[in-house]
C-alpha cells in the first residue's frame, strides 16, 4: 500500500474518532504540509460544532417531567417538588 | 452518571420506588433531548420518553449490568426512535460509501476555508435548514451522528446501542459528518445561508 493511501486512511480513521483527540504524529507532520487536508478537516470539525451549538436545548418542559412521572405512578424526587412549591 | 449507581439499579431491581424514581428523575432530560433530537417533533419526543420508562420499569430486573444504566437506557430509547422513524417510511438521498477523494483535494489548489458563523444557530431559520439537512441522512447514520457527537457517548458506547462494531460505527459517523459538510458547502455555495 503506497504512504499517501495510508495516510488517506488514517485522515479517515481521524474524521470518525473523537475530533478533540490528539491525531497520530505522523498525521499531525502531514497536516502541517497539507493545506488542504487541513481545510478539510477543519470544515468538519466545525460542521459538528455548529450542530452541536444548534443542538443545545434546555431541560424537558416541566409538564412532560410531570406527565411521565404520573404515568410511572412515581413520586417525583425532592428537588423537583421544592422547584414547584 | 449517579453516585452509588449500582446501589440504586440494584433497589430499583427490588422494587424500591423511590429508587426507580431517582433513575428517571436523573436521566429523562437526556432521553427527552434524544427524542427531539432524532424525532423533531415535541410530541414524538414526549411519546418516546414515555416508552421508554415504561420499558425500563417493566423490565428494570432484565437488567445485567454488564454496562450502565444508561447505555441500556439509550439502547430502548434509540429502538423505540428508529421504529417511530420506520413507521414513517420516506426516500432518502444516496449516501457516498467511498472515502472523499482524497487524491482530488490533494491536486486541487488550496480552497478557501469554509466559514462557520456559530452565532446564526439563534436564527430560527438557520436552525431549521441545519434541522433538514440532518434530516435528510438515513437514520442509520443519523442515529450515529446524533450519539456519538450531539451526546458524547463513546465509539464503544454507541456501537453496544446499536448493535454495531465499532469500526463501522467510526464509518458511519464520518460518513454523515462528511455528508452534512457537503451540504452545508453547497448551500453556502447557493448563498442560501446567508
Amino acid at each position: 500500500m503506497s504512504k499517501e493511501k495510508k495516510m488517506f486512511e488514517k485522515v479517515c480513521e481521524y474524521l470518525g474518532c473523537d475530533l478533540d483527540s490528539e491525531p497520530c504524529q505522523e498525521l499531525q507532520e502531514h497536516l502541517h504540509k497539507c493545506p488542504q487536508c487541513e481545510v478539510f478537516i477543519d470544515e468538519i470539525k466545525n460542521t459538528v460544532k455548529l450542530y452541536k451549538k444548534a443542538d443545545e436545548c434546555e431541560d424537558t418542559p416541566k409538564s412532560v417531567s410531570k406527565k411521565l412521572f404520573a404515568t410511572l405512578d412515581l413520586d417525583k424526587p425532592d428537588e423537583d417538588k421544592q422547584e414547584e412549591d | 452518571m449517579l453516585e452509588n449507581e449500582e446501589k440504586i439499579v440494584e433497589k430499583a431491581q427490588n422494587g424500591d420506588n423511590d429508587a426507580l424514581a431517582t433513575l428517571v428523575n436523573e436521566y429523562h432530560d437526556r432521553i427527552y433531548h434524544l427524542g427531539l433530537s432524532m424525532l423533531k417533533q415535541e410530541q414524538d419526543a414526549e411519546d418516546m420518553l414515555q416508552e421508554t420508562f415504561l420499558t425500563l420499569v417493566e423490565k428494570i430486573q432484565q437488567f445485567k449490568g454488564n454496562s450502565s444504566i444508561y447505555t441500556w437506557l439509550y439502547r430502548i430509547a434509540t429502538n423505540i426512535a428508529l421504529k417511530k422513524l420506520k413507521s414513517k417510511p420516506r426516500k432518502y438521498p444516496h449516501i457516498p460509501i467511498d472515502e472523499p477523494d482524497f487524491k482530488k483535494i490533494h491536486e486541487e489548489e488550496t480552497k478557501e476555508e469554509m466559514e462557520f458563523d456559530f452565532e446564526k444557530v439563534n436564527n430560527y431559520k438557520f436552525r431549521k435548514i441545519l434541522n433538514d439537512l440532518l434530516d435528510e441522512l438515513p437514520p442509520k447514520y443519523k442515529t450515529v451522528f446524533i450519539l456519538r457527537d450531539l451526546h458524547d457517548l463513546s465509539t464503544r458506547e454507541t456501537a453496544k446501542i446499536l448493535d454495531l462494531t465499532e469500526s463501522n460505527t467510526k464509518v458511519r459517523l464520518f460518513r454523515a459528518r462528511n455528508y452534512l459538510k457537503e451540504k452545508l458547502e453547497q448551500l453556502k455555495s447557493e448563498e442560501l445561508m446567508a
